[in-house]
């Protein structure tokens, strides 16, 4: 048992060491946004609704303010029913600015229904309850109070919605690791994503605006933009084919050809769209970017399902042994018979094709094909990956290693935001982590080697 | 011992990002049960190396202050993508009003439209957002048109009768300076009209990215193709700035006279030194201190106007030379 022991932590620091890593920051990111939270979900309605009654009587009347949100409106409906149904009476509702509840309150007053309580989720607290402020409405309403559910301490960074935010934040990203983790497995690197995120944006904005012609681009229909898409994918992939040719007919180095192509690509962006972001396209266009499927954004499963076919890829097809064949070396993979360029060709289209459809994902979500984005996004891609645990010097890596790495840079990021870490040492703790993520992978290999 | 690197690695992690989060929030100050708690206003500036912007948020803050409002700002580095994801960290800790210079007029729409659906309020200064369908709560900004008028009447005050040749540096990306050339454009325009001689004549325009080093840049290059340039208008200090270096470089730098615009310290510090001809200035502590009014006026249910423009003023070597701020 105890022979054992070491061989087991061996395997678990080699196949999870980086989730240890995620795992870590996820809890200090957690235990620095601790922090009073105000509920604006049913639950919180109603308990609020029961206690209105409570400490003031029934028949009491209650101004329902809400912001103007989809949570807001759940909790007007769930409150109104739970109050009257304890038999308190809702004499108005209202949603929206604070301008909105004063126009509500003088309304009432009018109506001369003054409520005696003021409802609502904390966030549609304003200025305008303020006992002053009430006070020069109707001199009534000074002593009405504004109730809403009490505060729950929970950090921030845990809730749900920032969880997804997250994962959303990542997607672009980690598309394209798939890619470049191949092409680093085979000893590559490929420079030029960043600026096929911008050509493929702004190809597919450009052609849906092409094709609507004289008509106005929002009313395409659906096939033009799904076309428009794909040609915009398979553009990038052309692209992705093409410095794969270079590099194996002509033996140029692949820092050489992607960084030729990086610079071709964000100016074929530039004039695809005239220099300026392209947006007013079809409301369809930004399905892929702002739909939800079951609670999960669509982009985010989108992910998955490429994440769980490159695992396939890499670790049960041939083309997945040959990858890491020629990255481990590369004459021994070309004396054993291993198609060497066609191979080198294949990754490098894959990961041109990934880097067009996370450019279509980033112009989904911005609802436009802007040429200034995805700029520095190959060197945030090549740090999910070498975080992920991938060796630059090729032959090694794994595909679940790059989400993880992908997750950490994400992570990252947000938490530094909800921990509202200055923008200049946001660059630093940024750098520092990759540095010390990296070193801890160092730390692994000798653990392994010891 | 390895392992115990491992587990000092992931402390020194944690320590350190929970280190630099803390005590950086500038956190005023809670209310009671009855009263509001402290609103909290998310700022997602253009950039962090523009001194405008700096001082946008410096006076945020502090006008913040006397309002018991908290301030977190961030930097979107002109990135698009970095703004929104920003925005959504600010919509998902339930930030109470939103400020931002939009990264880019179109493609930000897509954040705000977020923010408008979590029903909070969003307030764009300096830049505005063209985007349609999106619902932006207030607006402050410099008169650019006009600002760029008064850069054309500094350019003919600073030509005299003779007029020439003259070339902009511009910026179209930014909607503010596109309108700031519109005005210099019809004042020069409106001059030279029925004018037989002593034109003024716009030989080049080149972008500067609105920054020292491609201004820089762009200069040589016109110098070199038009000689006997006699005046010059960038469409803010960084690009008239890098434009000066350039032409001191060249030893033309008395032959051709510079109209910038902003008024940045270092650019009101050339004008003090005759290096510049004179700025449209901008005002972005009023721009800071007024966009919090306007917050303050929509939590107050308040009606205020949505959009405000704030006039540009020149500011020639005389000004320069009251100015007690310079040295």
């Amino acid at each position: 048992m105890s022979r054992l022991a070491p061989a087991r932590y061996k395997q678990l620091a080699l196949d999870y060491g980086m989730i240890f890593v995620l795992l870590a920051l996820g809890a200090g990111f957690s235990m620095a946004t601790i922090r009073v939270g105000y509920p604006e979900h049913g639950s919180a309605a109603r308990a609020l609704a029961q206690q209105v009654v409570a400490d003031f009587g029934a028949g009491v009347p209650v101004l329902l303010a809400t912001r103007d949100s989809a949570e807001g409106t759940e909790f007007a409906s769930v409150f109104r029913q739970r109050l009257e149904s304890e038999g308190g009476v809702v004499v108005g509702e209202t949603q929206g600015t604070p301008a909105d509840a004063r126009r509500s309150l003088e309304a009432l007053v009018d109506a001369q229904t003054l409520p005696r309580v003021i409802a609502g989720p904390q966030a549609a607290g304003s200025d305008v309850f303020l006992s002053a402020s009430l006070a020069k409405i109707h001199p009534d309403l000074a002593e009405v109070p504004f109730v809403h559910p009490p505060g729950e301490t929970w950090p921030v960074f845990l809730t749900q919605g920032n969880l997804l935010n997250v994962a959303t934040q990542i997607v672009v990203i980690a598309l394209i690791a798939i890619g470049m983790t191949m092409v680093i497995i085979t000893a590559g690197i490929d420079l030029s994503v960043g600026s096929l995120i911008a050509l493929s944006a702004c190809s597919a904005a450009a052609l849906i605006h092409w094709a609507a012609g004289e008509g106005t681009p929002a009313d395409v229909g659906l096939g033009v933009v799904v076309g428009a898409c794909g040609a915009a994918i398979l553009l990038c992939g052309c692209i992705g084919l093409f410095s794969g040719v270079m590099l194996t007919v002509f033996q140029i180095p692949a820092f050489i050809v992607t960084l030729a192509i990086m610079l071709i690509a964000r100016g074929l962006a530039y004039k695809a769209t005239g220099g300026q972001a392209l947006g007013s396209l079809p409301d369809s266009f930004s399905w892929l970017g702002h739909q939800d499927v079951g609670g999960f954004p669509l982009s985010v499963l989108l992910m998955v399902l490429f994440y769980a076919g490159a695992y396939v890829l890499m670790n049960y097809s041939r083309l997945g042994r040959y990858i890491y064949a020629v990255g481990g070396n590369l004459e021994a993979a070309r004396l054993s018979g291993v198609p060497v360029n066609r191979v080198l060709v294949a990754v490098y289209t894959i990961c041109g094709l990934l880097a067009g459809l996370g450019g279509i994902v980033m112009a989904s979500e911005l609802k436009s094909g802007d040429p200034k984005t995805g700029q520095l996004y190959e060197l945030y891609v090549i740090a999910a990956v070498v975080v992920g645990g991938t060796s630059l010097a090729g032959g090694q890596g794994r595909i679940l290693g790059t989400l993880i790495g992908a997750f950490i840079i994400g992570v990252v990021r947000n938490g530094m935001n909800l921990t509202n870490v200055k923008p200049f040492n946001q660059y630093i703790v940024f750098g520092g982590i990759i540095l010390l993520a990296v070193l801890l992978e160092k730390l692994k290999e000798r653990l392994v080697k010891a | 011992m390895n392992r115990f690197l491992c587990g000092l690695a992931s402390a020194l992690l944690i320590v350190g990002v929970v280190g630099c989060g803390s005590g950086e929030t500038e956190r005023v100050g809670e209310g009671d049960g009855n009263t509001a708690p402290a609103k909290v206003i998310g700022y997602s500036k253009m950039n962090s190396n523009n001194p405008f912007f700096e001082v946008i948020a410096e006076n945020i803050k502090a006008a913040a202050i006397a309002h018991n409002y908290e301030v977190r700002t961030v930097s979107a580095d002109a990135d698009v993508t970095k703004q929104m994801d920003q925005i959504r960290d600010f919509v998902v800790s339930k930030v109470d009003a939103i400020v931002l210079n939009p990264a880019d007029s179109e493609a930000i729409g897509a954040a705000i439209e977020e923010a408008n659906a979590a029903g909070i309020p969003v307030f764009t200064c300096d830049l505005e957002c063209t985007a349609e369908g999106v619902k932006i709560a207030g607006h402050i900004a410099t008169d650019n048109y006009q600002g760029g008028r008064l850069a054309g009447e500094a350019m003919i005050e600073a030509l005299g009768e003779g007029g020439g040749e003259i070339a902009i540096l511009t910026h179209d990306p930014a909607a503010s300076c596109v309108k700031r050339v519109a005005g210099f454009d019809d004042v020069i325009n409106a001059y030279n009209e029925g004018r037989a001689s002593g034109k003024i004549t716009v030989v080049k325009r080149l972008p500067c990215d609105g920054q020292r080093d491609p201004g820089f840049k762009a200069t040589q290059d016109i110098i070199t193709a038009h000689p006997n340039l006699a005046g010059l208008f960038a469409i803010n200090d960084p690009g008239a700035l890098g434009a000066l270096a350039a032409l001191e470089k060249a030893g033309k730098s008395e032959q051709v006279k510079i109209i910038g615009f902003d008024g940045q310290p270092d650019g009101k510090q050339a004008i003090k030194e005759g290096k510049i001809y004179a700025d449209p200035i901008q005002f972005p502590d009023r721009m800071g201190k007024e966009i919090v009014e306007m917050i303050t006026q929509y939590f107050a249910g308040e009606a205020f106007e949505p959009v405000r423009l704030i006039p540009a003023e020149l500011y020639r070597q005389a000004d320069g030379q009251a100015d007690p701020s310079l040295q």
